[in-house]
């Protein structure tokens, strides 16, 4: 009970408080409800065709069909759409979160003409969603001839991720004490040697941060790759599962493999990195 | 000095140049070219488009047969996203502001939607509403309630609805999570001194927490007007816009008239409508926390 010895108490009193106590049973009730259609997808997974259309949703997969599993991973072509998901994370995300350190630093921390227009137009950026100009975006990358190439979708995930982290970055930045870099410049160091030596070293935690979300971010996106890789063979997962949906719907098992296959990637990142989350989402969007 | 030494802005340029370079060409370019696209008629696949001036939006407006229905849409969508989810949100975070055991393992589940694809959540939701075997026929027959199995996403009266719910799911946890760390910022000294004073549960919410919580209660107003602005892989997964075009948006309006038709000047124009809608939340806005953190200054 020792979890429970402290807890219902509100700061400085002694006494549990009933409504702590109701407000805690409503929270559990809530939280059910949302994981409801986790465990209902986990269960479908694991069962054939005719368990799903005999029992209740919720009765346990007795003789689980992990058969499931190995088909959809074949009929998806889960080993083309994990490669390219992959391929294109591991390259954008790494690169992205560079660059956007790199320009951050110089705006943040080199006297330069024009960067409060530029750090201004950053901030803009941040709230423009690419989804209304998806058009706009596949004509320019078609003038580059990279429709269909694994540049083709990296270069515009780059474009979007940049504001977001420099607007991070910037704030994390500013705030690194004077100190720290004068030193070194009155050594003789260059601002590319601070900015390597210095302010990546100590930016690791906030670094971290925007690795794990635009991991996450780039795992899932779906509305650019939809129009710039229409070949299946540079298709990521969530183009895979779209089609998978389409073509399979009534293989029931099957399907909810394929789903649980595509979210575990960014489910197994969300749950070992989660206070990293919180602290890159927090960061730029509440300001103390 | 032992090698030559570029001059600091120089440098600071060339730290700029590859970030800024991305940008431009690939975000801050198809941006300008929208416009310049809502003002000219190309199917996508010509050499050269030819200058049409308002056309596409005289058509858009008058002879679209689906636009102000997506429009009409969008503003529901938008009114009900800014509105419900947040509010479950605000009570959850509030909840899970006070001393409950497992609060954290409640925060993990109540956000682990927020991760999950877009895509995804949509297949998932298609499938909990199978009107068969789905989660919620099997669910209502069990319980003996058969008359309220409803075709959720082929009755065009309900399927828009049904479609929101599942975004209510996948958002709260977003929200959730920012009012919690305006939470944290509310002072305690504060909320302690208003309690020795006399004041109640409810005018402490009143009068400490809520005045203090209003940048996070402004950005998450402001997130969530331009999340559903742009909707698009919830309904593109679930609908695809159908059925008979009662699921249809904006964002996936303007998407389909380009890519899916070849009219890339009406699918610009209406790409126009909606950023200027975006930029008439946006603008304001940054003006404000501009202001705010010169002020603090």
């Amino acid at each position: 009970m020792s979890l429970f010895s402290q807890a219902f108490r509100p700061v400085g009193s002694t006494r549990a408080d009933p409504v702590l106590v109701a407000l805690w049973v409503a929270l559990i009730l809530v939280a059910v409800i949302w994981i409801a259609p986790f465990v209902f997808i986990v269960f479908t997974s694991l069962k054939t065709n005719t368990a799903v259309m005999g029992e209740t949703a919720f009765a346990l997969p007795t003789d689980p069909a992990f058969s499931n599993y190995a088909k959809a991973w074949a009929r998806g072509n889960f080993s083309v759409t994990a490669f390219n998901g992959v391929l294109i994370t591991f390259v954008k995300v790494p690169l992205g979160v560079f660059l956007s350190a790199m320009a951050a630093y110089a705006l943040a921390r080199v006297p330069m003409r024009g960067r409060r227009v530029l750090f201004l137009l950053c901030v803009f950026g941040t709230m423009i969603p690419f989804q209304v100009m998806l058009a706009p975006i596949f004509k320019q990358v078609n003038a580059f001839g990279l429709i269909n190439s694994y540049p083709g979708i990296v270069l515009p995930y780059l474009a979007f991720g940049v504001p977001y982290q420099v607007f991070i970055l910037y704030g994390f930045f500013s705030a690194v004490p004077k100190e720290l870099s004068e030193a070194a410049r009155i050594d003789g160091a260059s601002h590319f040697t601070i900015f390597r030596r210095i302010f990546l070293p100590v930016s690791l935690p906030a670094l971290s941060a925007l690795f794990v979300l635009d991991f996450v971010a780039t795992w899932n996106e779906f509305a650019m790759a939809l129009v710039i890789l229409q070949d299946p063979q540079k298709w990521t997962l969530p183009l895979g599962l779209m089609a998978f949906q389409s073509q399979f719907q009534r293989d029931y098992g099957q399907l909810n493999a394929a789903i649980v296959m595509t979210v575990l990637p960014a489910a197994i990142v969300y749950l070992m990195f989660q206070r990293y989350f919180v602290a890159g989402l927090t960061t730029g969007a509440v300001k103390e | 000095m032992a090698k030559a030494r570029l001059r600091p802005q120089t440098e600071g340029y060339l730290l700029l140049a590859p970030a800024l370079a991305v940008y431009f060409l690939f975000a801050v370019y198809p941006m300008l070219d929208v416009i310049r696209m809502s003002f000219s008629s190309w199917n996508g696949l010509d050499a050269d488009s030819s200058f049409v001036g308002l056309d596409n939006f005289r058509a858009v407006l008058t002879t679209d047969p689906v636009f102000w229905g997506a429009l009409l849409n969008t503003i529901w969508w938008t009114a009900l996203a800014v509105t419900l989810p947040n509010l479950v949100a605000f009570g959850l975070a509030l909840a899970l502001n006070q001393n409950l055991p497992g609060r954290s393992a409640l925060r993990v589940v109540f956000y682990l939607p927020v991760i999950i694809a877009s895509i995804a959540v949509a297949t998932i939701w298609k499938w909990m509403y199978d009107p068969f075997f789905g989660l919620f026929s099997n669910l209502l027959t069990e319980w003996g309630w058969q008359g309220l199995v409803a075709d959720w996403l082929g009755d065009r009266r309900i399927a828009l609805w049904s479609v929101f719910v599942a975004h209510l799911w996948q958002s709260v946890g977003f929200s959730m999570v920012l009012f919690l760390a305006g939470l944290q910022g509310v002072s305690a000294t504060l909320i302690e001194a208003a309690r020795i004073d006399g004041a109640g549960r409810w005018r402490v919410f009143r009068h400490v927490t809520l005045p203090a919580l209003k940048p996070t209660i402004a950005i998450v107003f402001v997130l969530s007007v331009i999340n559903s602005l742009k909707a698009f892989d919830i309904v593109y997964g679930m609908t695809g816009g159908g059925p008979a075009q009662s699921t249809q948006m904006l964002a996936m309006w303007a998407y389909t008239q380009s890519m899916q038709l070849g009219d890339f000047g009406k699918g610009a124009a209406i790409s126009v409508i909606l950023l200027a809608v975006t930029l008439i939340v946006v603008i304001p806005y940054l003006k404000w926390t501009m202001g705010q953190s010169e002020a603090d200054r």
